[in-house]
């Protein structure tokens, strides 16, 4: 029995959602707020802000991709579902980024991993970056409210071999390992979390937020990308859209215009800031696009006598923080490890090598298991993360360069991962290096690791997780938007999406954003009914 | 996978070198080597990339049967490739555009890759020899042109179920 899609049962009942490509020049809409964005934070905010009887305009510069679509296809997902075609990357082609652009932005096609903000997080943005009202214990509910919301729990189904493997690992080392909270009900365990959920399991925007916001009355706008915010008098009036092409590489369709009392930024860390350079909007301190976090991630791979089939199972069902703050908060780079999933075609970008190395490398992906470090940046001086910029078509790109302080966490990193890899019983072990080989045992690997070159390009580095670049606090010279997600210097707008972190998180950011941005919308909603009901 | 030609990194190529890369794109439309119009059923890669990418392929994919052994393999796999680049922004097609051209025009080839011939009839060793100059090379923008044709090429082959059999890969499930 084919499975229902939800997303099409509600466009026949009658939800309003428009291709921008079909619609006329020129054409006008109105709401109280417009969102820019439909992910984790627009999402979100939809929910919130039509249920306190505000109308909304969503814009998303993706395709509408619901269940029905998603056929567990790598390279479609990747051109249909990812930004610039699951090819985007930082300015010198350092760090390669996979993030979302389709309604549901990245929850669409993220791996389901849920954690609460660490505390130490927290403790740091009110200590340092002068972030109030979101300390533990005030988002205590807001992370209930939205785990209930999302169906999020400890994934209580026995590990899949790749997942098992980071497990016996830190079993075998005494080191600190757990069961990691997915976003799911009723999930089959297929393992394609990253090509769109076939199955409706995962509680992305697009099955709960999103239907939600639609239901009670929102319009969606799809396939439009937001070029530039009209600003009159130091408020915003209004946000000029065109509409995108077949393949989502252009902006060359219709021009249209959204005019409302509340704007709401939630494209996501690199395109809200690139929108806000778009739009010249005020920057007296020059904090726009500044301190953009990645969490750059290295990896190790190891192979193993039996099959690991990682390409099958819950992707991410167990993650260690052993090494997260073990150096203190501020130290020399912390990291979180987990395990990806391990399709053929991601996996080959990573694996590296070519000719008969890469070939025998591709030869043992069934054997095979992939750990990955995913490193805290922004809480030392010398990581401050990188730079949003914008090209001379006007689209963003992040400048992040590396340095040492990173590549010192890589190496720890590497050494981290192989010694588990061989703690849990690997053949061989390689790091992710364009001069990797395969090392068969722990001092071997070890005296690999330390011989490495770590530079530009060598060291194969991605990211998941783009965050920061319109950090929130209370001291307008060093943020740009308020604890409440409110602009500095633009009173009617806001921020409710990734790019509010001012550090990067130390866990995967979507439940992050989900609650500091239910908070915040939730408070802009009251603000706003105050103002027109007083 | 932007390929940034920085004025340090070309005088760091040494002077010869930076007065070829700088003379690329005048070259290009002058000769007509390298049409800016996409190849006759493709959205992005031109003539001009098709044959070079073909003989790329093979030697970054190595010795896969259902390479070697498949004449309409290298052909799916690059209409495979131009899929997922219509889909990439426009400053990645014209990075990747310009790494092509820096590897097509006789004037670039030679010197940048020790292939002073068509690529047609390098040998499997030349070819080779070139993608390990690149890797190793102390240039960022070869270090990288090499990871970008790696990338490419590999993603979009092991994204093709004839290339699934060899790697243990069983396939997705169906739902």
């Amino acid at each position: 029995m084919p499975v229902p899609d939800p997303f099409l049962q509600g466009l026949a009942r009658g939800w309003r959602v428009l291709n921008a490509a079909r619609l006329d020049e020129g054409q006008v809409f109105e709401a109280d707020v417009i969102i820019v964005g439909t992910g984790a934070g627009g999402g979100t905010s939809a929910e919130i802000l039509t249920q306190a009887g505000l109308s909304v305009v969503l814009v998303e510069e993706g395709s509408l991709k619901a269940s029905s679509d998603f056929e567990n296809d790598e390279a479609k997902a990747y051109a249909e579902l990812y930004q610039e075609g699951a090819a985007r990357m930082t300015a010198d082609g350092g760090i390669s980024i996979l993030q979302g652009r389709t309604v549901g932005g990245s929850t669409t096609v993220n791996w389901t991993s849920s954690f609460r903000t660490p505390t130490p997080t927290l403790n740091h943005w009110a200590a340092v970056h002068a972030v109030t009202g979101l300390d533990a214990e005030s988002l205590a509910p807001w992370f209930a409210h939205m785990e209930a919301r999302l169906g999020i729990a400890p994934w209580a189904v026995p590990p899949n071999p790749n997942n098992d493997v980071l497990r016996a690992g830190c079993e075998a080392l005494g080191w600190h390992w757990s069961a990691i909270p997915r976003n799911v009900r009723g999930c089959w365990n297929l393992g394609y979390c990253g090509t769109g959920c076939p199955t409706n399991a995962k509680q992305s925007m697009l099955l709960t937020t999103l239907p939600a916001a639609l239901e009670a009355g929102a319009t969606l706008i799809h396939g439009a990308r937001a070029e530039r915010l009209v600003i009159e008098d130091e408020r915003v009036v209004g946000v000029e859209c065109r509409g995108m092409n077949a393949t989502l590489s252009r902006a060359d369709g219709p021009g249209l215009q959204i005019r409302g009392s509340h704007v709401v930024l939630a494209g996501g860390g690199i395109n809200t800031p690139g929108l806000l350079l778009r739009s010249q909007a005020p920057d007296p301190f020059e904090r726009l696009g500044k301190r953009t976090f990645l969490h750059p991630v290295a990896l190790t791979v190891a192979q193993f006598d039996q099959r690991i089939d990682g390409y099958y199972g819950a992707p991410q069902s167990i993650h260690s923080d052993h090494f997260q703050w073990r150096e203190g908060v501020t130290g020399p780079l912390g990291f979180k490890l987990e395990v990806p999933p391990m399709q053929p075609s991601i996996m080959a970008a990573l694996f590296g090598g070519h000719g008969r190395e890469g070939l025998a490398r591709m030869g043992r992906l069934s054997h095979s298991s992939v750990a990955i470090a995913l490193m805290r940046d922004g809480f030392h001086p010398e990581s401050q993360g990188g730079q949003v910029v914008l090209r001379k078509d006007g689209t963003p790109v992040l400048d992040y360069p590396l340095n040492d302080y990173l590549f010192g966490g890589v190496r720890r990193a590497y050494l981290a991962m192989g010694e588990l890899q061989f703690a849990a019983g690997a053949e061989a072990v390689m790091p992710g290096h364009s001069h990797a080989r395969l090392s068969r045992d722990w001092p071997d690997f070890r005296a690999q690791v330390e011989r490495l070159s770590y530079a530009l390009h060598d060291v194969r580095l991605a990211s998941a997780h783009v965050m920061g670049g319109c950090a929130l606090g209370d001291d307008p010279r060093h943020a740009v938007v308020d604890s409440r997600g409110r602009h500095h210097q633009l009173e009617n707008l806001s921020v409710l999406d990734g790019s509010l972190f001012p550090t990067s998180i130390g866990a995967n950011p979507q439940l992050s954003i989900y609650a500091i941005v239910a908070r915040l919308a939730s408070r802009l909603a009251e603000e706003m009914n105050s103002q027109r009901h007083p | 996978m932007p390929i940034v030609i920085s004025r340090r990194e070309l005088l760091k190529l040494g002077l010869g070198a930076s007065l070829t890369l700088t003379t690329v794109g005048v070259t290009a439309s002058l000769s007509g080597c390298s049409s800016a119009q996409p190849s006759a059923g493709f959205m992005v890669l031109r003539d001009s990339d098709l044959g070079l990418l073909a003989v790329l392929l093979a030697a970054v994919i190595g010795p896969h049967p259902a390479l070697a052994d498949n004449e309409s393999a290298a052909d799916a796999t690059l209409r495979q490739l131009d899929r997922s680049l219509a889909a990439m922004s426009p400053a990645i097609h014209k990075d990747v555009s310009e790494l092509l051209d820096l590897l097509n025009l006789p004037l670039t080839r030679g010197p940048l890759t020790g292939v002073w011939g068509a690529w047609e009839n390098a040998s499997p060793g030349q070819i080779d020899a070139f993608l390990i100059r690149w890797r190793d090379s102390r240039f960022d923008l070869l270090r990288q042109g090499y990871k970008a044709l790696n990338q490419l090429l590999s993603m979009a082959w092991y994204a093709l179920p004839m290339a699934w059999a060899e790697t243990g890969y069983p396939g997705p499930p169906r739902v």
